[in-house]
This record gives C-alpha cells, structure tokens and sequence, in this order.
C-alpha cells in the first residue's frame, strides 16, 4: 500500500514502533507510508459538505481495495446523491513511477471509460479533498523535512514539512503531525501557492478493527472559503478475502 | 384517455412494487424547452418521466426503464427503453430481453456501437441515453480475468428511428420527378433466419482497453431503391414519376477499438469495415439506382487536462471502397469532434462546449451549455444548438433550427 496513512480510508495498524529521535523526516513519513494495512479492505464512506451557510451535501460510496504486490486496485460505487447512482470509479496505483490507471463507469452512457489521470489536483466529487489527498499521492513526490518536535496531551509528535519536487503544485507545502508512538498522522496543514494556510486535515475518531487502527471520522476544513468536508467510515471489513474479479469490467458495469 | 391510464398504471405499479418487493427506484422529471431564434417559434416543449426500478440479488437482477414523454400540450408518448432480466453465474452473465447495448471508445459518434439503432427523431440533440433504442435481444458475457466475450442475439430487427414529415428535422430529398413511396419491404419479419449476431472481445489491461467486434447484421437505414415511371405515350420517354422502395440489406462488420493511457493522455482509436452497403447513384445503367459498395468508418481521438479543464477531440473518416464517380456520397467523408468542459463551485457550475464540425462542407454543430445544481437533486441548464455553414451539410442543413433551450431537472 503506497498510501500516506493521515489519509482517510487507509487502515492503521499499531505495530509498536519506539519513538527515535535520530529518524529524519524522510524517514518518518517513510515509516508512516509503509505502515502495514492488510491486504484488503471494504468499507461505506459517507461524505459531508458543508458551506459557510451551513448547507449540506451528502455523498454515500461503497468501496473496496486490495493490494496485489506492485498494484493496489480500488473500487468504487457511488449510492448517492440520484444523478450518479451506480456510477462506478476503478483505480489501479502502481508502486513504480507509472501513471495510475483509471476508469469510470457511468450508467447513462453505459460504457467505461479510461480516463485522464493527470488531474491530481481535482477536487473529488466537490468536496475539500483533492485525489493526492484521498491517498494516491506517491511517497517521492516531495521533499520532507523534520521541522521540531511536539508534545500534545502529554503525547508526542514529529512535525514534518513537505515540500512538492514540481514547483507547479497546487500545496506550496503541507505540514504534518505524526505520532512518535504510532507514526500515526493526526493532523495536516496544507498551505497554498502564496504560502497562506488553506486547509486542515484532523482525525476526529479511530476505531480498532481486525486487529487494525481505522481512522472512522476525520474532518478537511477550507480555512479560506469556509467550507468542510467530514468523511465517515462504516461496515469496515479487513482482510475478508476480497476476490480479485471485484476489480474488474464485470464489476463495474454490474455493481456491488 | 389511453395512455393517462397506462402512465398511471407505471406509477402505480412502481408504488407497488416499491411496497410489496423493495426494488430500487430512481428516476428524473424534466421540463425541457427550445426556442428556434431566427424565428421565435419553440422547436421543442417536452416534459419527461423517467424511470429506472432495479432489483438486485446475487444471482439475479431485473430492470425496467419505462419513460414518459409529453410533447407540446396533449401528445404523450409512453415506452419501455430497458426491461431485462439479468442471471449471474461464476464465469458468465445472461441478459434477456430489451436492452440498450452500447459498443467502442468513440464519443458521440457510432463506428463499431452498431448494436442499438438510433433514434434520430431530433437529429442528434437527444442526450446520448436516449438516443439509441432498445432492442430484444439474448446477452451473453463470458469472463476471463479482466477480459469478457460478448455474445448477442437479437431475433428481431430495430431501424433506425427517423424524423416524421411534420418534424422540424425532416428533410425532404430533392426528387427530380414525384415520387411514390412503396412501403412493401420496408420492414423485416422476425425469423430465425433474419436475426442478427454480434460478438465482441473485450479486454481492460494495465496497457490498453481494447475491443474486437464482428456482426451480422441489418442496415439500419434503409436503401432507397428508385424506379423511374416513364411515360411513352408521346413517342419519346417522359419521366413522370419515381417509385421509391425502402428496403434494409444485410450488413457483415468488423472491427476494434482501443484506449491507452499516455502520461496522463488518453489516446483512443476505433475503426469498422462494413462489407455489402448499398449507396445511391446516378449511373444510368445501375439497377434502381444503387450500387453495393465496402467501405471503412474510423476515428482517432484523444482526451486531456489543462488547468483543471477536460478536453477530448476526435476525427472521423469514412472510406468507401472501389469509389465511382457517379456515386451521391463522396469517396471520403471527414468530421470532427470538439469537447472542452469546466466543473467550478464545487462541482456545482458546469460549462461544457461540445461541437460537431463537417470538415468537408465546412459546417458545424455547436453545443454550449452551462448547468448550475441548485443541489443535489435539482438542476437547471442553459444552452444553444447552433447550426452553421454550408446548407448542404450534414449540420448547415439545419440552420433554421438553430435554438436556445432550458432544461430543469429533478433527480430522485
């Protein structure tokens, strides 16, 4: 699993890791990557936007992931809102430096479609969260750095910079609090091309399941457009043996 | 009063069944309104029901797709686009009944999507699910890994749906004498022997998508095939007449497409060879005006990113084989196709530019719109269809249906 543990639908496992104070921060957000997740998870996400009026949005997602060595495929079945019910999105993320794969099934056209995957920056569905923040971002495309160390409710954290290797990205740089204990992020700060502050990534709950730490609620507040966006996650599955054929054609055109 | 009694027997019979079985029901009402602006006439008042009523199981599933259209102020028009039953098995899904099947990598353009005839009624306008007709047909996919072999059966052939006589997109084709139409042959019984077959290897890979296709098949459109009535009561011939017999021949196709991702480019690819037209001609020496040709149809196209804006263009030729001079169509037939779109606030505003452009005629189809979703259940679209260019092409023909329009949706 190549995605950034912060993020929300990764499953966190507590492996026991002692706090080291000699770790850089490459190293760190190395650690946080490769944090071991298990081989497949499904779960229901529900997606909460929310305006500055208070006006809400809801999205519901049922997903499913699997990690195949060198590729880890996603899929995703979109249940509301009306207009894109039993819409379908496949990923397939590569541990090498090759471009995802992606397609997107849409019933009233009732075809798949390869689609361009050069849209990191898009924000998914409306909300606060880009695609790279979603988890496809890979571990090399920026450059982190170990800024201080923090204690927090008597815990303690690591706060590492990281900085985009293409000047042209969206982030000038993200800012992230990760657990001396866990490697867990907890928070994240993204900032924008001027360098002003943007976004704020919290976890909100963890829940163990299957022996894993799952990150069930966590919240991306637009810091200048006043906008958030609460991400809930619900019948989480872990290691349940997901077929490969889940993430096929058939799948797609069929549904869940 | 008829058909009042059949739309109210859909709601009641989708309440029912949502009651008593627990399908799934969703759909959309629409209001949608054209105005001709070189006239001020309406060039469309349609308001619409859809339906789709789903039940899913493991094995099995089943669909219906009744729709509801009301044109104008009293003509309703009530028809099933999809009734199907699905059965699942462990390497392979069966599909029977009236289905829409929709074939290739193209956009906007039917190249190897020759499966479900068009309905062409409004011309290309209609939005791409109600385009193509339903057709009864058997669906078989067998699955391997990430490929799939498509087998289709259908026992009774469907024409493509044309604009009736009193529709602003009938055009009426200039005759040199009166003709007289002779319906005789213009439809085909439904037998073993004039079913259709079609079969589609597919494959989605890491590399490529790709697809092989083959059918045996109906042109969907009919051959016109035109006698002269000649009068030689004068001693010399006089053409006082055509007799003119649509009838559809049998097609054989085959052909591929394919999608590859390219560094965060989609490049796409799709090309048929169709085996046994018939094409009009004016050699005198021509049986009733025909002449039975090959000819090839194919498209290049490619799909992008720039700041955040999707775009997609494609051309289209089409080659005939063994060309003569006295044929109506040219030997070579070129169009593209342009598609920029913009998602903003949120995903909220949708500005989308689609056109079609005659290469040959220099004429074109242009298609902006703009859709604001108030939320995430209504929304409201503003857009233009303006045809442009020579009258004597493909789209130039239509100038004087060139229209603004509104559609208000409601998605539940």
């Amino acid at each position: 699993m190549k995605t950034i543990k912060l993020l929300v639908s990764a499953a966190l496992i507590i492996a026991g890791f002692n706090a080291n104070a000699q770790l850089t921060g490459e190293q760190i957000i190395e650690k946080t990557y490769n944090l071991p997740t298990g081989e497949d998870q499904s779960s229901t996400l529900k997606m909460t936007l929310t305006n500055k009026q208070g006006k809400q949005r809801l999205r519901v997602i049922k997903q499913f992931t699997k990690d195949f060595g060198e590729v880890e495929k996603k899929i995703m079945f979109f249940q509301s809102p009306a207009d894109i019910k039993n819409t379908s999105f496949m990923n397939w993320s590569y541990n090498s430096d090759k471009n995802d794969d992606q397609w997107i099934y849409l019933p009233a056209l009732k075809k798949i479609k390869r689609i361009s995957s050069d849209s990191r920056s898009d924000y998914f569905m409306g909300s606060d969260f880009t695609y790279d923040d979603l988890g496809d971002r890979k571990l090399n495309a920026d450059i982190h750095k170990l800024l201080r160390t923090e204690t927090i409710n008597g815990k303690d954290y690591y706060v590492v910079e990281s900085i985009s290797k293409d000047e042209d990205y969206m982030y000038s740089k993200t800012i992230t609090w990760i657990s001396k204990d866990t490697f867990i992020g907890i928070k994240k700060e993204f900032y924008d091309e001027d360098g002003d502050l943007l976004k704020i990534l919290s976890i909100n709950k963890t829940e163990e399941v299957s022996g894993f730490l799952i990150i069930t609620n966590s919240e991306m507040k637009n810091i200048q457009k006043d906008h958030t966006t609460t991400i809930s996650l619900s019948d989480i599955k872990i290691n349940s043996g997901i077929s490969p054929s889940k993430f096929t054609e058939r799948m797609m055109t069929r549904g869940m | 009063m008829r058909t009042k009694g059949i739309l109210l027997l859909i709601i009641l019979l989708a309440g029912n069944l949502s009651m008593a079985q627990g399908p799934d029901i969703n759909g959309y009402a629409r209001t949608y309104e054209g105005v001709r602006y070189n006239n001020g006439d309406f060039a469309i008042i349609q308001q619409t029901l859809n339906l789709n009523i789903e039940k899913r199981g493991d094995k099995t599933a089943f669909k219906a797709n009744p729709m509801v259209y009301v044109y104008n102020a009293d003509s309703l028009n009530i028809g099933l686009r999809e009734i199907y039953m699905d059965m699942y098995f462990d390497n392979f899904d069966l599909r029977i009944g009236k289905q829409q099947v929709v074939w290739g990598k193209a956009d906007g353009v039917f190249i190897t999507d020759i499966v479900s005839p068009l309905n062409l009624s409004e011309f290309l306008l209609p939005d791409f699910d109600e385009i193509r007709t339903g057709v009864i047909a058997t669906k078989l996919n067998y699955y391997i890994g990430n490929s799939s072999l498509e087998a289709i059966w259908i026992p009774q052939f469907t024409p493509t749906i044309r604009p009736n006589e009193n529709s602003i997109w009938y055009m009426q084709p200039a005759f040199p004498a009166p003709p007289t139409f002779n319906w005789s042959k213009s439809s085909i019984k439904p037998s073993l022997e004039n079913s259709e077959l079609f079969l589609k290897y597919s494959a989605m890979t890491s590399f490529i998508d790709f697809e092989i296709m083959g059918g045996y098949t109906w042109d969907d459109n009919p051959s016109m095939h035109i006698k002269k009535i000649v009068d030689m009561s004068t001693g010399s011939p006089v053409l006082t007449g055509l007799e003119i017999t649509p009838q559809h021949h049998r097609l054989t196709v085959g052909g591929a497409s394919f999608s590859v991702g390219i560094k965060g480019i989609v490049v796409r690819g799709e090309g048929a060879y169709y085996n046994g037209k018939y094409f009009q001609t004016a050699d005198p020496l021509a049986q009733d005006a025909l002449v039975q040709k090959n000819y090839l149809n194919y498209v290049a196209g490619i799909d992008f990113n720039i700041a955040n804006v999707k775009f997609s263009t494609q051309f289209i030729q089409k080659y005939i084989l063994d060309h003569e001079d006295l044929m109506d169509e040219n030997q070579t037939h070129n169009t593209a196709t342009f598609m920029a779109r913009y998602d903003l606030m949120r995903e909220t505003l949708h500005l989308e530019l689609f056109s079609y452009i005659g290469l040959d005629d220099e004429d074109a189809l242009i298609r902006p719109k703009i859709t604001y979703d108030f939320d995430d259940s209504f929304s409201i679209l503003l857009g233009g269809n303006i045809f442009i260019g020579d009258r004597a092409g493909q789209f130039g023909q239509y100038q004087d249906n060139s229209m603004i329009y509104t559609k208000i949706k409601i998605n539940f």
